[in-house]
């Protein structure tokens, strides 16, 4: 089942010289995937990637989500989209300083409404699944850099969201704690069909994935897909 | 209400960042407190000094004649009306004052003493003698404090009082100290004997009347103005210059209450701009996770609020100490430009939930641009903010 498809997505930035971002990208992805774009820099990656977090709005074309179009929605209806069907990972953790970890999980829950008994519940039993049942009550600057991005999963997770999506999820990290990451995204996907869309620079990273979208001045340039063990080339 | 989670954990986080927008609120809070206090102090000593000083009523004679002849008649009928406590026929008059070589000009004021103490309480403002002594020494006079004190009289020496060639020697029975500029032309005299100076025969320029309700003259005045010939008027009718200008005086009080607002308002307001500058990136991902621009004003305009209460419990403290200053170190006034003594504060309840409006007032006014401002962000800006 398609759960994001993108049609000839455009994105134009600046007033007077306009910079073509994005140019005419069609994209279809499908529930569970495991899929990441590269790209060199300032190829259009953080930008595809924003347009199908609903955090950006494109300057012309389509992004259905779960079979609803919602390039357009309002600035409510993507806050509530952003909240329940997408979850986000950045490069730097960006936990809320002031927030403990189990606060920081909590914290998407409690937007949606959620009771805080329940709150709390799911955020430890996120925690625990992530190897940080001893540091629910730490702050970020009491986490060393792997752990933080690990509650920075919990909390991609915690309102079950149909889509994480992660910008440079392990850019910030060393290898042991890039590699623990990346298992434990694999681990989320293979275990409970969990969709992940990841931007990376890391070659080694994205060959991990299942597909592998180039991105170049905007434009999908080359897909590589998993089969049999290695990748084909599909575009 | 995870909003006012994150602005109280916001709060906390970073006392010092709240110390001044706290501190300009509760300055301004207890400004406005001891102001409110002061004034709401003065304009109660004025017209408890003009209602303890004055009638309630005033019955004058009718028109164009100079004094009440029928007055013994007429004030029976002023009896007749409900409320009415105290009935005192009085004469008044310009005289001048003579002790050695001192003179001063006076004002007279003839009455039966055993009905102008009622209608005053002239016996509570002596500072020496007894009022009644009037009433059974004719040549005996009670002496404004100041008036006294210029003309070096002292108690039992004789002084003239004179008016167009008729001269009488009279004996100070009392010192009169009303906190008034009154206090340094003041002479009460038996009725009797203000006749013989005035040399008008038996009449009186005026007739006092003191009624159970304050506010009661207006009503009674317009009855007897309608029912007799004489001209009645209240305390309220002949301040009202005075109360005109303490209102007038109220509304520039009232104007400099909002530039105080207005100040203190631009202290939280730059705090809260500087708060959210500093927690651009954190409004990004606030967005990113969910939250939505409703929820993000929800944040900053709590943050914002949660400083009232502390900065109006301060300024209330401080206000509150200011008074206890101002009440344990008098400072006196020149009675005759403020029309009262010292300097005075009344902090009513009223006067603190004033307080506390105000600082909540601010806090709010404050806190509004500054969260639209960050409802505003554009979340993809706001993370990649440094």
């Amino acid at each position: 089942m398609n759960i994001i498809v993108a049609k000839k997505l455009r994105k134009v930035f600046g007033n007077g010289v306009e910079l073509l971002a994005l140019d005419d990208v069609n994209l279809t992805i499908l529930e569970g995937e495991f899929l990441s774009i590269t790209g060199p820099s300032g190829s259009g990656k953080s930008t595809l990637l924003n347009m199908l977090g609903l955090l950006d709005k494109p300057s012309g074309g389509e992004i259905w989500l779960k079979g609803r179009e919602v390039s357009q929605s309002s600035s409510l209806e993507r806050s509530q989209l952003r909240n329940k069907e997408l979850g986000f990972i950045f490069q730097y953790h960006h936990l809320l300083p002031e927030f403990t970890a189990l606060e920081n999980v909590m914290i998407p829950q409690l937007i949606a409404g959620a009771d805080k008994k329940a709150a709390r519940h799911r955020s430890e039993e996120l925690l625990r699944e992530m190897g940080l049942v001893e540091r629910l009550n730490h702050k970020p600057s009491e986490l060393s850099g792997g752990q933080s991005q690990r509650v920075a999963v919990a909390r991609a997770l915690a309102n079950r969201p149909s889509i994480v999506i992660g910008d440079e999820p392990t850019g910030n990290l060393d290898t042991k704690s890039s590699e623990m990451v990346y298992e434990l995204l694999r681990k989320l996907n293979r275990e409970i069909k969990q969709t992940f869309i990841l931007v990376t620079h890391d070659m080694n990273m994205a060959q991990k994935t299942d597909r592998i979208l180039r991105l170049v001045d905007g434009r999908i340039v080359s897909e590589m897909r998993r089969e049999n063990g290695g990748f084909v080339e599909c575009l | 209400m995870f909003e006012i989670i994150i602005a109280w954990r916001h709060i906390t986080a970073s006392p010092r960042m709240v110390l001044f927008p706290v501190l300009a609120v509760a300055l301004a809070v207890m400004v406005i407190a001891a102001m409110m206090g002061l004034m709401e102090s003065y304009r109660e000593e004025i017209v408890s000094s003009t209602v303890e000083n004055s009638p309630y009523l005033t019955v004058e004679p009718k028109e164009g004649e100079d004094y009440i002849h029928l007055y013994k008649t007429l004030s029976s009928v002023i009896w007749g009306y409900p409320g009415v406590e105290a009935v005192s026929p009085r004469l008044l008059g310009m005289a001048a004052a003579k002790y050695r070589e001192q003179v001063k000009g006076v004002s007279i004021i003839g009455i039966d003493p055993l009905l102008e103490d009622p209608l005053l309480g002239v016996q509570s403002d002596l500072v020496w003698g007894d009022f009644n002594d009037l009433a059974f020494k004719k040549h005996s006079a009670i002496v404004g404090a100041k008036l006294a004190s210029d003309l070096k009289l002292k108690p039992g020496d004789g002084f003239y009082l004179i008016r167009k060639g008729v001269s009488l020697k009279l004996t100070p029975a009392g010192y009169i100290r009303t906190g008034t500029g009154a206090d340094e032309s003041l002479v009460y005299l038996p009725l009797e004997t203000a006749q013989r100076l005035m040399g008008e025969g038996d009449v009186v320029s005026e007739i006092g009347v003191r009624t159970s309700d304050l506010y009661e003259g207006p009503a009674i005045a317009s009855g007897l103005s309608r029912d007799s010939f004489y001209k009645a008027q209240s305390w309220q009718d002949k301040s009202r210059n005075l109360l005109n200008l303490l209102d007038t005086q109220r509304f520039f009080t009232y104007l400099f209450y909002l530039l105080i607002f207005v100040i203190s308002g631009f202290g939280v307001v730059n705090t809260m701009i500087m708060t959210i500058s500093r927690r651009t990136r954190e409004i990004g991902i606030l967005m990113a996770i969910g939250a939505n621009r409703g929820s993000i004003i929800k944040i900053f305009m709590a943050e914002s609020l949660i400083l009232g209460p502390p900065s109006a419990a301060l300024g209330c403290l401080l206000a509150y100490v200011a008074a206890k200053l101002i009440e344990a170190f008098p400072i006196e006034i020149p009675a005759e430009v403020y029309a009262a003594s010292r300097m005075s504060i009344l902090l009513s309840p009223e006067i603190f939930a004033y307080a506390v409006a105000f600082a909540i007032m601010v806090d709010l006014a404050a806190g509004l641009y500054p969260a639209y401002k960050a409802s505003r962000m554009d979340p993809v800006e706001a993370i990649a903010s440094a």
